[in-house]
């Protein structure tokens, strides 16, 4: 791909190109067609001279005396030419200058009509020619028509025009090189904070700098300032990668000694619930870290839109077949085209999780509300998601065990103490709560909200 | 009941395959996903136990795959990925249980047959049609209330006709569904112990639990206590 210098100079060059080309092209005209009609004048004159001193001589012809009062008509090779032919096409007259060529006879104009053409010698002299055709009265009372016919060569006219064209072409590619360089220098001052901004990223990645300046024009700031967020989420979820890897491959190593001291004990006493109650802590210590929250909510700059209700309609179809024999009746409250702002992945934890649980612990009737809440600067609003069900319900005491990682009220339904760890983890990284508390039914009523992305935030 | 397990990993095909066929299922195994595929279109099968992760096709491509084929039995998704919207994915193709890994057994056995019981028609885990009674978790079947002492093949044959009460099994059917298939198929057999069955279930010859229907197979013929 081209950079951006490069499409620029391109750009304008053909611009410039196009420019110059057209007015080259308009100028060239203009010069010429004025160029000719100031040469037909001319010639205009010269004929009418020619007709001043024509006079009859004593054969009753017409004829012209041999000095003219032009003198390039008595040069040789002046490059004007005159002729008088009589309607037969006989030369009468022709003018010195024309000794040794051949004018052209070309076409003969009617009686009294003037008549310009562009005519050439054998030599391919081009020649504007200007033709006349008169009756003339002699004094006998006898009239004759002759032609007379000026001619001008074209050669040092043409030249004329072709210096002026060079003049112009070069006048106006120097005039094009000096814009396009005085462009250059524009644009590589124009360019130098975006190379700036990527010596900073090769800075950043060479792990000589932290984070990018914020001395940059006013509209690369907020691209500055977007990819220092983003930087800095980066950074932190590599963090956070490595502490989770580490606090799992280390939360690992107590329940595999324990197997090891089981295997190298005597003492068989249950051997098969020891091992397998080991294995069900490595489990729920993995579980429990995959299912953590996928991202924090500093990196709002790569969230998603996600289509709440649609979304919930596939948790509850997936549901309604988990929970077949059960068949709890789901009453669903959600703004139709809602949307939540974060990840798929994430909003469907939260909300699977809590319906799950409520499934497991219902009566019959489990109650999900999703409700948009937002704020005067917010450019995301955020959402208050209800789940409760009719089932015994959690005493409070018990509710801030539950929070706990890994805290089990019964042991009958495994997993539900990680459940709702993993809701709390997620709520927590969208800056959200969770709360419990027992529905109107009895029941437990949990409730998440996470609260709107401000600007404000947006711009810390 | 004839079963197919799609799961790369031997070990644990093999005991999921070795347990199921312990506790009376046949059982198909394929080892990845085009083979499983090939299983899972082509093979007569009452249930499909299919893992996500699989080498060539992955076993939401299968379920969407047998799903457009317009094969309606149960299937049950073995995955090691426990977010919801994995499980999600898995529901919404087509799937219509899941079981996490690491499982127990007992976990998958339980689900297994709660959804050929679903699959059935049954809501409850007890398939009541008195006075007889089958627990598909304990594999007993009592009538008015006595525990019958039933072989393993009559087991199979009673719980697969209960499962499908009132519907009318073909002997080819049964052979299918309930013979391994290193198993000599002999249809033969399939009336001797309908005939120990009925003896058994029956001695009196008062309430005539299975129906033959000349040329067609056999039904089972109590009336369910509780369907939906």
């Amino acid at each position: 791909m081209y950079s951006l210098s490069s499409r620029l100079l391109i750009s304008v060059s053909v611009l410039l190109l196009l420019f110059f080309g057209v007015t080259i092209a308009v100028l060239d005209t203009a010069f010429t067609e004025a160029g000719e009609q100031a040469r037909r004048d001319i010639l205009d004159g010269h004929l009418v001279a020619l007709l001043g001193a024509a006079e009859p001589n004593d054969a009753s012809e017409l004829a012209l005396p041999d000095r003219l009062r032009e003198p390039r008509f008595g040069q040789i090779g002046s490059g004007l030419y005159g002729e008088l032919r009589n309607v037969d096409g006989d030369v009468l007259w022709r003018s010195k200058s024309a000794l040794g060529l051949e004018i052209p006879e070309g076409v003969i104009p009617v009686l009294g009509n003037h008549l310009f053409a562009r005519e050439s010698l054998l030599d391919g002299t081009p020649l504007l020619t200007l033709s006349l055709a008169v009756e003339w009265e002699f004094d006998d009372g006898n009239s004759k028509s002759y032609v007379f016919k000026v001619a001008e060569s074209l050669d040092s006219f043409n030249a004329q025009i072709a210096g002026f064209c060079g003049q112009l072409f070069g006048w106006f590619a120097a005039v094009a090189a000096t814009m396009l360089l005085a462009f250059s220098f524009l644009l590589r001052g124009l360019m130098k904070p975006l190379r700036k901004i990527e010596a900073e990223i090769s800075e950043i990645e060479g792990g000589d700098r932290t984070s990018l300046s914020d001395r940059f024009p006013t509209e690369l700031i907020g691209v500055a300032r977007n990819l220092n967020l983003l930087i800095d989420s980066e950074r932190a979820r590599s963090d956070r990668y490595r502490f989770t890897l580490d606090n799992l491959a280390h939360s690992l190593k107590t329940p595999l000694a324990a197997m090891r001291a089981l295997l190298g004990s005597e003492n068989r006493e249950d051997f098969g619930d020891r091992f397998d109650e080991q294995i069900d802590r490595m489990d729920e210590i993995v579980r429990y870290q995959l299912r953590k929250p996928a991202s924090p909510v500093a990196e709002k700059l790569v969230l998603k839109s996600v289509h709440v209700e649609k979304e919930v309609t596939r948790l509850i179809d997936g549901l309604k077949k988990v929970y077949h024999d059960k068949r709890p009746n789901f009453e669903v409250s959600v703004q139709p085209g809602m949307q939540f702002r974060g990840d798929t992945g994430d909003f469907l934890e939260l909300a699977g999780n809590l319906l799950d649980n409520a499934c497991k612990w219902c009566e019959k009737n489990v109650r999900i509300s999703i409700v948009p809440s937002a704020s005067e600067r917010a450019i995301a609003s955020g959402m208050v998601l209800t789940v409760s069900d009719d089932g015994p319900g959690i005493p409070q005491d018990a509710a801030d065990a539950l929070l706990q990682r890994g805290m089990r009220l019964d042991e009958s339904t495994p997993g539900h103490g990680i459940g709702l760890a993993v809701v709390k983890d997620i709520a927590a990284s969208y800056g959200g709560q969770l709360s419990i508390k027992q529905s109107k039914t009895g029941g437990a009523e949990i409730t998440v909200s996470i609260p709107p992305i401000s600007s404000a935030k947006s711009d810390s | 009941m004839r079963l197919l397990v799609i799961e790369d990993d031997a070990t644990l095909r093999e005991t999921l395959a070795q347990k199921l066929g312990d506790v009376g299922f046949a059982v198909e195994q394929a080892a990845d996903g085009k083979e499983g595929l090939y299983f899972a279109e082509e093979y007569p099968i009452d249930l499909a136990i299919i893992d996500l992760g699989l080498p060539e096709m992955s076993g939401l491509e299968i379920i969407r795959r047998v799903r457009a084929e317009g094969k309606t039995y149960p299937i049950l998704i073995l995955t090691a990925r426990d977010r919801w919207e994995d499980k999600v994915d898995g529901l919404s193709a087509g799937a219509d249980d899941y079981v996490v890994k690491p499982f127990h057994f007992e976990e998958v056995s339980a689900r297994v047959n709660a959804l050929l019981r679903r699959s059935g028609g049954w809501a409850s885990s007890q398939l009541e049609a008195a006075p007889g009674s089958l627990d598909m978790s304990r594999q007993e079947l009592k009538v008015n209330g006595e525990v019958l002492e039933l072989t393993s093949f009559e087991y199979k044959i009673i719980e697969y006709l209960m499962v499908r009460a009132g519907q009318v099994i073909s002997k080819a059917e049964l052979t299918d569904r309930l013979y391994d298939q290193d198993f000599e198929r002999d249809s033969n057999v399939i009336e001797v112990f309908i005939g120990r069955l009925r003896k058994k279930m029956d001695p009196d010859n008062t309430i005539k639990p299975i129906e033959t229907l000349r040329g067609r197979g056999y039904r089972f013929a109590l009336e369910r206590n509780q369907s939906d």
